[in-house]
């Protein structure tokens, strides 16, 4: 039974690229478009690791990410912090340090856009074990 | 002090000093009998003398006198006895008419010793008898003896009666011959008895050896006087010269000695006379006087030191200006001008000045003060002094003379100027420094500015600095002015004022303006309208933003294109087409949003001017909808058009204004369908033309957005619309519409869809004369 993966990003040619590359790898994938419909579909597909973009509309990946974490029945789902902003960019969207300073346990990884493939598949092999 | 600012020429040899007294004129004269008449030896001993001689001389005199009366007297007496007897004698001769015997008497008696000569005559003075031989007798003689006047008169004075004759050498004595009863009655030459005197006997005696006792007698008594005046003239000189003269003599010399002001203390043994006393009194008040001169001269060096040495000019001047004497810095100075006028001397003037302080001391005998221009040099340098006067009073309390003191201010005067212009250029930086400038007292009041604060605040002299600049009742919080009261340092602010209904940004910095104690008595506040840069850092600030939004963007479209080469080379691998498809779909759709992103910035980043054409609006709207409608419609969106779809030619940039609506067509279509709402939602697009102004409106019932969002829409990078849009869109849209000098505005409600609304002013082709366009301005006919 090979894991499952759900992949939040509000761009449509992210979400293909990154299940393509998950499913040439032996995951199973499943999908949302934003962080409201990925809250959902946690809580209905209850993936293995969720791939979760930061910028999306209506809910972003910080406050999906709050709420997993909030939520006992989710908050021990591996999160892979998938984001186009660099620190180095934009100091103020430096987000790893914004939820560091927060009481919540951080995500098991950040990868920044553009993907590097390998070391998004190792960051996933590594969250899952 | 008459005495030590006398004046100057009367005695050149003794400038400043006492007058040399006046030589006693007995030591002027060389005539030595002068001299000697008229000193004193002589004197004394010579009245002396002469007094004793005319003494003498009276006395002896009237001796003599007394003795020459009471001789003579006897000699009468004797006289007039003989007559007595020479009548007896006779008298019986006539009683006998014996002529002879008479005749033989008188005769006899007249050759007696004693006798010169006898004579009787009758009472008619004729000659009778006489004792001289050769006489007629007789009434022939009667002529001759009638010149005796003592014979005269001899009846109505019967008395006897004499007189000196001959020089008073002979005594001549007439005694009358009187009628008697005997006579009367005789027969002779009888006279009637009626008649008094018959005649008269005359006698002449000599007196001439009485006479010679007394005259040797009055000799030898002259020399005697004579004689007694010269001993006792003499013995008088003898006395002055030797007792008398010389201790008045050393008194002269020490006299002279001291009026010549040595004064040699006496050692010599005076006596104990009247004339020592004198002396002793006299060397006592030569101490005195030597005393009182050694502390006037004391006094006089002291005052003409201080005079001469005096570090300033001091001026001497008379009623007529004339320049009595200058002290000593006075002529080094100046040159001596004794003399001179002193509006000439050294004021180069040919009147007396105006405003003169000298004039008004001799008028009202006060001091005066005043600031003069004195000249040097001739007249080529320029001295500023301050001038005192005082006056100087004569013995009867008139102002006899002016005293001038004037202190050199010429450097005082450099100084003060050099003051001045350094203040002037201070004032000037301050007025002139391109920032406002102005100076804010303990009350908080505005005490000073400068111009350009005047430009820009008006004049606020006395306003609270608050109320000036930021209409406040009451003071700031943060007051830096405060701050610098406090401290006395300098601090700085930036502030956000409101002016002439503007939002300005100040940057204020205060500092502090300390009294000679270093207390902060008032602070200077130095500011600066930074609102421009403000807007520049912003739209730095935005660009940088908007630089990190398009990395954002471009990290997402690599990202794309990343993926779909790897889902193209999975399909290929897997030998999957659908898969290929789907990834090559990916990579054409990345390569699309490259080439807007690009052109967006490539627009965004270029400065250009629109390119005017002639075209319609209403065309333009028309070609927009068109171009959106089936797209809308497939979004479950339905296009209002709201705009006449011809609206007349106007003078725009069809193609800038065709992508500037497009945009916001693009923006409503994404709010309308990231809202969510079911369809059918709205866009409505409205256009028209009132008068000079174009308004195309984009109304949509999407999300809306914040107020926030609202206000930084065309300022930063910001997208809501994810991998569907540069996050140029906007931006781009503002620089069409500013370009075309219009304005673009939104008006939202968060989920209940915006406005937005682009108004340009409006050129028609028919006023588009005097309107500079760039480009030829050509007919458009649509797209």
């Amino acid at each position: 039974m090979p894991k499952k993966i759900l992949v939040v990003d509000d761009e449509p040619d992210m979400v293909t690229f990154l299940c393509t590359l998950l499913e040439d790898n032996g995951y199973a994938t499943c999908t949302a478009v934003d962080g409201e419909d990925g809250m959902e579909k946690t809580r209905n597909e209850k993936p293995d690791l969720i791939s979760l973009d930061l910028l999306m509309p209506n809910k972003t990946g910080i406050k999906m990410y709050r709420e997993l974490r909030k939520d006992p029945e989710t908050k021990d789902i591996p999160v892979i912090m998938v984001t186009g902003f660099a620190k180095d960019d934009v100091p103020q969207m430096d987000f790893k340090k914004w939820i560091h300073e927060r009481a919540i346990k951080p995500p098991e990884a950040y990868i920044e856009k553009p993907v590097n493939k390998e070391v998004y598949l190792e960051s996933i092999k590594q969250a899952l074990t | 002090m008459n005495g030590l600012y006398r004046q100057r020429g009367e005695d050149p040899t003794q400038t400043g000093s006492f007058p040399a007294p006046t030589r006693p004129m007995w030591t002027t004269l060389t005539n030595p009998v002068k001299k000697f008449t008229s000193s004193l030896s002589f004197k004394l001993s010579f009245y002396a003398g002469f007094i004793m001689f005319l003494a003498v001389v009276a006395f002896a005199y009237h001796t003599i006198f007394t003795q020459e009366e009471s001789l003579l007297d006897e000699k009468i007496r004797a006289a007039i006895k003989d007559t007595e007897i020479i009548k007896a004698a006779i008298w019986n001769g006539m009683m006998t008419k014996d002529r002879q015997v008479i005749r033989e008497i008188v005769a006899a008696l007249g050759k007696e010793e004693g006798f010169r000569d006898i004579n009787i005559y009758d009472h008619r003075g004729v000659l009778h008898y006489t004792s001289r031989t050769g006489q007629p007798e007789g009434p022939a003689a009667a002529t001759t003896n009638s010149h005796n006047p003592l014979l005269a008169n001899l009846d109505s004075n019967t008395s006897l009666r004499y007189r000196f004759i001959d020089a008073g050498n002979v005594l001549n004595v007439v005694n009358p011959l009187n009628n008697t009863a005997g006579c009367a009655a005789a027969g002779c030459h009888a006279s009637p008895s009626v008649e008094k005197v018959l005649g008269a006997l005359e006698v002449s005696l000599p007196v001439q050896d009485v006479r010679q006792k007394i005259s040797e007698h009055r000799r030898k008594t002259l020399l005697f006087a004579v004689a007694l005046f010269l001993i006792v003239s003499s013995i008088l000189g003898l006395v002055v010269i030797f007792g008398v003269l010389p201790p008045i003599k050393r008194l002269q010399r020490n006299a002279r000695n001291l009026a010549k002001g040595h004064y040699a203390p006496s050692v010599a043994n005076y006596g104990s006379d009247e004339i020592a006393d004198l002396a002793r009194t006299f060397d006592e008040m030569s101490r005195e006087i030597n005393w009182r001169t050694a502390m006037l001269d004391e006094s006089r060096r002291f005052y003409e030191d201080l005079f001469e040495t005096v570090p300033c000019y001091l001026n001497i001047v008379d009623p007529d200006y004339r320049i009595v004497r200058g002290n000593r810095a006075f002529t080094d100075e100046f040159g001596d001008h004794t003399g001179s006028f002193c509006y000439r001397a050294f004021k180069g003037q040919e009147t007396p000045c105006r405003n003169c302080q000298v004039e008004k001391t001799f008028a009202d005998g006060l001091s005066h003060r005043g600031e003069q221009v004195w000249t040097r040099e001739a007249g080529t340098q320029e001295v500023h002094v301050v001038v005192h006067t005082s006056p100087i009073l004569d013995e009867e309390g008139k102002v006899s003379q002016v005293l001038e003191m004037s202190v050199d201010i010429t450097r005082l005067k450099n100084l003060q100027a050099q003051l001045e212009k350094k203040e002037r250029e201070f004032k000037n930086l301050f007025e002139n420094v391109p920032c406002y400038l102005s100076v804010v007292d303990k009350a908080y009041r505005i005490a000073y500015f400068n111009k350009r604060f005047v430009y820009d605040f008006g004049d606020c002299w006395g306003q609270h600095c608050y109320t000036a600049y930021k209409a406040r009742e009451t003071r700031c919080s943060n007051c830096p002015v405060e701050a610098t009261f406090a401290d006395g340092a300098t601090h700085s602010s930036e502030e956000l004022w409101h002016l002439n209904g503007m939002d300005r940004h100040i940057i204020l910095q205060t500092a502090p303006i300390l009294d000679e104690q270093g207390e902060v008595v008032a602070v200077m506040e130095m500011f600066n309208d930074i609102t421009e840069l403000r807007l520049l850092q912003n739209e730095l600030s935005t660009l940088g933003e908007t630089i990190a939004g398009m990395s954002h963007d471009v990290k997402n479209i690599l990202s794309g294109l990343e993926g779909g080469v790897y889902v193209v080379d999975s399909g290929l691998r897997q030998g999957r087409e659908e898969r290929v498809r789907q990834g090559w779909d990916m990579v054409k759709r990345n390569v699309e949003k490259v080439s807007d992103l690009v052109k967006d910035i490539l627009y965004a980043s270029k400065e250009r001017e629109p390119e005017y054409r002639e075209c319609d609006p209403g065309e333009i709207l028309t070609e927009v909808h068109d171009l959106f409608e089936r797209k809308a419609l497939e979004a479950g969106i339905e296009m209002v058009k709201d705009f006449e779809p011809r609206m007349g030619n106007a003078i725009l940039d069809p193609k800038e204004i065709h992508s500037a609506v497009s945009n916001l067509i693009a923006n409503a279509m994404a709010a309308c369908v990231s809202s969510g709402k079911p369809s059918p939602r709205h866009i409505i697009l409205h256009g028209s033309a009132i008068d000079t102004r174009l308004i195309i409106k984009v109304s949509d019932d999407g999300t809306g957005m914040s107020q926030e969002a609202a206000e930084n829409l065309f300022k930063k990078f910001y997208s809501t619309k994810g991998s569907k849009g540069t996050g140029l869109g906007l931006v781009v849209t503002r620089k069409i519409v500013e370009e075309h000098k219009g304005t673009i505005t939104v008006e939202s409600t968060e989920g209940e869809g915006a406005t937005f609304t682009i108004d340009i002013p409006l050129m028609w082709p028919e006023r588009i004369d005097g309107i500079e366009t760039h480009g030829s301005v050509q007919r458009h006919t649509g797209s």
